[in-house]
């Protein structure tokens, strides 16, 4: 499978119009046991993520990934020829998320593009929420890839 | 193999492997997690409920498995903050199978105080079916 070295001419159109557009704000208020549960079930041991009454008790980093607004696209995003499947996730961390804070979590199309293999076009789009605490400071950015394996045209 | 117990970034040998996890993927783990996190749907619960989806049984979230993957640096580095991490979900982790995750370091950084690391998690066919990396900052 091999990435096109050109970007297709529907998906400039598409980068054009949607890339960097924020489309949706959504409240998370962060429940602590909630992210210690989380970080039980998938293998933590570090009493930082487990213990409530830890002095620096936080979320574990990926727990922001649990974190999902509404919808992955803008609501004017056209319907592309496939089924959307989750492909990946992915944080960039900046400050821990700690028990009883409010997070805003604001959503924009960060990157369209399209990897071509024999079975056809595959378009991937990465939808950012970028997560704010109550004071306006950013505290991660949570990425969920999604690829549409193209129909077959004809 | 890398030190198990890594504590500053001068512990970290480049091209060392991070002790192997096993994480916990049977239907128990994923149904706690439903629970407490959220994923509770069938195709991640009940092996029936799945098959009727047209999966071969019940899948772990690939959240979940992402946690599996930041719980395995901690487990090697207790003190390391993970700053990037990017998770690519080739197949589906069927749930009470069993895999194995492993990791080898890629990159060290010592001026900025970062490792970068590969992560893998495997089913008992040695078939890849999570790929990850993780940029990860411990003491200097």
């Amino acid at each position: 499978m091999a990435e096109e070295a050109a970007v297709d001419e529907d998906i400039q159109d598409l980068r054009e119009r949607f890339l960097n557009r924020e489309f949706e704000e959504a409240t998370f208020e962060i429940d602590g046991s909630r992210f210690a549960e989380y970080a039980k079930v998938c293998g933590e041991t570090a009493p930082k993520f487990t213990d409530p009454s830890h002095p620096d008790f936080q979320a574990p980093p990926t727990f922001v990934s649990t974190l999902v607004g509404g919808r992955n696209t803008p609501p004017d995003f056209p319907r592309l020829g496939g089924m959307g499947m989750d492909a990946g996730k992915g944080v960039e961390w900046k400050a821990p998320v700690r028990d009883g804070v409010t997070l805003t979590g604001r959503s924009h199309l960060h990157d369209i593009y399209t990897k071509t293999g024999r079975s056809g076009r595959m378009v991937f789009l990465v939808t950012r929420m970028e997560l704010y605490d109550q004071d306006g400071t950013h505290i991660a950015n949570a990425d969920t890839r999604t690829v549409i394996r193209e129909r077959p045209r004809g | 193999m890398a030190n198990s117990t890594v504590k500053t970034i001068a512990d970290v040998e480049f091209g060392g492997e991070l002790p192997s996890f096993v994480p916990d993927t049977s239907i128990e783990a994923t149904r706690r997690f439903g629970k407490y996190v959220g994923w509770g749907t069938p195709r991640f619960t009940d092996h029936e409920g799945a098959r009727k989806e047209g999966l071969p049984g019940a899948i772990v979230p690939g959240v979940m498995s992402q946690g599996f993957l930041g719980a395995m640096i901690h487990r090697w580095a207790p003190n390391a903050e993970i700053v990037a991490i990017d998770t690519v979900f080739r197949a589906p982790v069927q749930v009470d199978h069993p895999h194995t995750i492993t990791g080898v370091v890629t990159d060290i950084d010592e001026d900025e105080g970062t490792v970068e690391i590969d992560i893998t998690i495997t089913n008992e066919a040695g078939e890849t079916r999570v790929f990850g990396t993780a940029t990860a900052k411990l003491p200097t």
